[in-house]
């Protein structure tokens, strides 16, 4: 650790220091643990049993698991390929290929399911016209195990294909090309040597596809839910929406249970990282691309398939149920309407206020946390201090553990009164704004830090030997340097935050509800029309929001924007 | 000595005086979206100084958030407007309502409202049968939903949403004809639930199944609409819930509370309901049209009160068969 400097005063180093631990502290330390002792202390142990005693239990958690494996088989059979192709091949138009690739990721999952809803019933806007919908009468085939599945593979499987394409692109540039030389050819030079040498990031990304899967609520709420197939993530939410906070005890022994696997498939993640060959990062050169030949229309063809199959066709499903009259009217040029869109813009007030309180969760989220990140940054990559670097790894647990955890973990914390205050934070749009900064402070640290690491130091220790204060060099060497990270990190965050659904269901009250509430409440009761036309504007505002942070990318380390790769 | 005309002129002036309501008012309601939006419009055309704030959901749902409010003794709602007396009789006997004998009840029928005045019915909705119109047959009676040819295509709205939805089950499960094994046979003819009548009318017009229970104004709604499907009022009868409106005790703003009683049972507001397609409950205002007249519409009777006590065990019951 480097010396600090030894002026006092709340803009000392070490006062900054302080503070931020407490606030990780506060944020992730606090909540977590406060559940965590629900689990093992709180009063009356017998609830825990009677949890754990319950048949239904066990099935949700069968479900959780045999849902988010298979999803995780899809994942990796998409995203290696797609990896592969785009990291190691010279196909063209790969940058509109990785951005519509990375699409079901950054899309929110109520939204593809409600896609896919349309997309397969028998009143498909789509296939219907082609008759290729499921008959009049049979139920839609995405209800159940297989369509919650299916739709989990397609949304993570850009966290397979991030994974590997980070190791792809790590991978030695000479022992590829020696190969090459003694004329290996793609096939072989993948079986023998690049496969082999990406098995560590591949079951990383595999890991994290299995964990975000089973912490999925949107997807298994709309597929799940009508065909009374519960996972942990939808048995929590309808326990806590039927009963209320008297269940708060048995809710939180199910996301406990519902940590644990998920504390499993991060255990994994972790030990693959660990197990990553060192030497091979940081090559350097990028690889030569592998040409794809004769054989470019038809992989080109196959890509390009599979971007209309898992984009193009449940999305033009969303935005031709938007227009229909009615549901279950055939679309034309003579039936299209846009009273649907009138509806949701103009006369529905749940929907104008969830966007007023989404736009205000997602920015106050979005400029507290890079200011956050910006000192966390420093101390973490250039001070290389080991107790904030541990607190680091502790604020990434509130966002790789399941969204309903955390909720469930802040309304533990704050459904009492505030010391000195007085105040509950419950059943207010403040426990939301908590939740959020909790979840999310990792995404603007992840980028900040990156951005540390590619930054000179000369000039912060100029501006110290001159004696600025450490906070006067913040704001005035450090800010301006890293405000290209810290804004993709802003954008990375708001994007988030904007179609923030598992937190925000549990959370909401009277008069807070957010965009992902509304869309996910008027699909579940019955009004897709308006839910579809919701959906389309939240998907094309985060389609202008990514092509914005886009237009930052020059200016950004690699890797900083997930859809940028 | 007063003239009549100025009498009446100054009470006027108290009347408007009375209800000149401001502030925020906090509405609780199971109407679906757009309708309970339309309400609000038009509630605050009329009172423009109040600030409506609204939530809705399921009765059921409704309810639950009330209670957990109740629990937390911070009820955040002034007026409550669900589905069912049901759930009003039982808010009632806990003291939670307050009574407004001010309300004007001329022109409604006695059995629509609470004798102590604390709970109004605004309308009738009744429950039967939607169909699409691609189902192999018409259906005429309750009966026919268990036929062979209905085998798997019934989807019904569940009672731990909905309030029409557990009346319904309340008044079959009562009727002498019906009987009280018609839900069990619907669950063995594989009937599924669905979260409220909202998600039962667009699994009918989509296609998914072909024969929904929903309450009569979604089905001719969406008819009315375009999407292809229609409703019958079986032969047995239809189940009806009279969308009660009732104050709180706990109400933070009273006078902008009755404001919007007042507004639901006046003239204005029960035409607004039969543009949107409700059966009003005053008698002074048509029905819309496609309705039978009020006298040829035949009602299941309920007995409120035994209902009352029962309906935690219907519930129950119901998520037994149909897994909730």
């Amino acid at each position: 650790m480097s010396p600090l400097p030894r002026r006092g005063g709340w803009d000392s180093e070490p006062a900054v220091f302080l503070a931020l631990l407490l606030v990780i502290a506060l944020l992730a330390v606090l909540p977590l643990g406060r559940l965590a002792l629900e689990g093992v202390a709180a009063p009356g142990r017998s609830l825990l049993t009677s949890v754990l005693a319950a048949r239904q239990t066990w099935v949700a958690a069968e479900h959780t698991v045999v849902t988010a494996l298979l999803g995780t088989l899809l994942s990796v059979a998409i995203g290696v390929p797609a990896a592969v192709l785009l990291a190691l091949s010279d196909l063209r138009g790969k940058a509109v290929l990785v951005f519509a690739f990375m699409l079901p990721l950054l899309i929110p999952p109520q939204i593809i399911a409600t896609a896919w809803i349309e997309l397969c019933g028998p009143a498909s806007p789509l296939l219907r016209p082609l008759g290729l919908a499921p008959r009049a009468g049979v139920p839609n085939p995405l209800y159940g195990a297989g369509g919650i599945s299916l739709l989990l593979g397609i949304e993570h499987a850009p966290l397979v294909f991030l994974a590997l394409n980070a190791g792809l692109r790590a991978l030695p540039r000479e022992l590829i090309e020696a190969a090459q030389a003694s004329g290996a050819g793609f096939w072989r030079c993948l079986r023998d040597i690049i496969l082999p040498m990406t098995g560590a990031p591949l079951a990383a990304g595999a890991s994290l596809a299995f964990v975000s899967a089973i912490g999925n609520f949107g997807t298994p709420a709309l597929l799940g839910i009508p065909g009374g197939y519960n996972v942990l993530t939808t048995l929590i939410y309808r326990k806590l929406a039927g009963f209320g906070p008297t269940v708060l005890s048995e809710v939180a022994d199910l996301s406990l249970l519902l940590a644990i696997i998920a504390l499993i498939g991060l255990f994994f993640q972790g030990w693959a990282m660990r197990r990553r060959d060192t030497s091979m990062t940081g090559a350097g050169a990028p690889l030569r691309a592998f040409p794809l030949g004769r054989w470019h229309r038809p992989i080109a063809a196959a890509c390009w398939g599979v971007v209309v199959l898992i984009v193009a066709l449940p999305l033009g499903s969303l935005l031709a149920t938007s227009l229909e009259p009615a549901y279950g009217v055939p679309l034309s040029l003579a039936t299209a309407t846009l009273d649907n869109y009138r509806y949701v813009l103009f006369a529905d007030a749940a929907a104008g206020r969830a966007a007023l309180n989404s736009l205000f969760l997602a920015g106050a989220a979005a400029l507290v946390l890079p200011l956050l990140a910006l000192p966390l940054g420093l101390f973490i990559a250039w001070r290389g201090s080991r107790i904030m670097r541990l607190a680091g790894q502790l604020a990434e647990l509130p966002y790789a553990l399941p969204g309903v955890v955390l909720a469930i973990a802040c309304i533990l914390v704050l459904i009492r009164p505030l010391p000195l205050l007085g105040l509950s934070l419950y059943n207010t749009i403040w426990i939301m704004l908590v939740a959020y900064l909790a979840r999310f402070l990792t995404l603007a640290l992840r980028t900040v830090t990156a951005g540390y690491h590619q930054l000179d130091r000369a000039m912060e220790e100029a501006a110290q030997m001159a004696g600025a204060g450490f906070v006067r060099r913040l704001r005035s060497i450090l800010a301006p340097l890293l405000a290209p990270v810290a804004t993709a990190g802003a954008i990375l965050v708001f994007l988030t935050a904007l179609n923030e659904l598992t937190l925000s269901i549990l959370l909401w009250s009277t008069g807070n509800e957010t965009l992902g509430i509304v869309v996910f409440s008027l699909e579940q009761g019955g009004d897709n029309l308006s839910a579809a036309a919701l959906a389309v504007l939240v998907v094309a505002a985060t389609v202008l929001l990514m092509l914005l942070a886009g237009r930052l990318a020059r200016r950004l380390p690699r890797g900083a924007l997930p859809w940028q790769v | 000595m007063m003239k009549p005309a100025l009498l009446a002129f100054a009470l006027l002036l108290l009347a408007s005086a009375a209800h000149a309501a401001s502030g925020k008012l906090v509405l609780y309601t199971s109407q679906p979206d757009k309708i309970a939006a339309e309400t609000v419009a038009a509630f605050t055309r009329k009172e423009p100084g109040v600030s409506l704030e609204i939530f809705r959901s399921g009765t059921t749902e409704v309810m639950n958030r009330l209670q957990a409010e109740l629990l937390a003794g911070d009820p955040r709602p002034d007026v409550l407007f669900i589905a069912d007396a049901l759930t009003m009789e039982e808010l009632k006997a806990d003291h939670r309502l307050m009574a407004y004998p001010g309300a004007d009840v001329v022109a409604f029928p006695a059995d629509a409202y609470d004798k102590d005045f604390t709970y109004f019915g605004s309308k009738l909705i009744t429950t039967g049968i939607i169909y699409n119109t691609a189902a192999s047959r018409k259906p005429g009676s309750w009966k026919d939903l268990l036929l062979p040819q209905a085998k798997g295509q019934v989807i019904l709205p569940s009672p731990l949403y909905s309030g029409a939805a557990l009346i319904h089950m309340a008044a079959m499960s009562g009727d002498a004809d019906v009987g009280k094994y018609y839900y069990a046979a619907l669950a063995a003819n594989g009937a599924v639930p669905a979260r409220g009548n909202g998600a039962v009318t667009s699994a009918v017009a989509g296609g998914e199944k072909m024969y929904g229970i929903v309450v009569e104004f979604m089905a001719l709604n969406a008819k009315a609409k375009g999407s292809p499907v229609d409703f019958v009022f079986p032969a047995e009868g239809v189940t009806a819930v009279t969308e009660p409106v009732a104050i709180l005790k706990t109400a933070k703003n009273p006078a902008a509370a009755k404001a919007f009683v007042d507004f639901i049972l006046s003239k204005e507001g029960q035409e607004l309901a039969v543009r949107q397609g409700f059966f009003p409950a005053r008698r002074d205002v048509a029905p819309p049209p496609g309705f039978p007249s009020g006298a040829s519409l035949k009602i299941i009777p309920l007995d409120l009160h035994r209902a009352a006590a029962e309906s935690d065990a219907l519930k129950k019951r119901f998520a037994a068969l149909f897994g909730g």
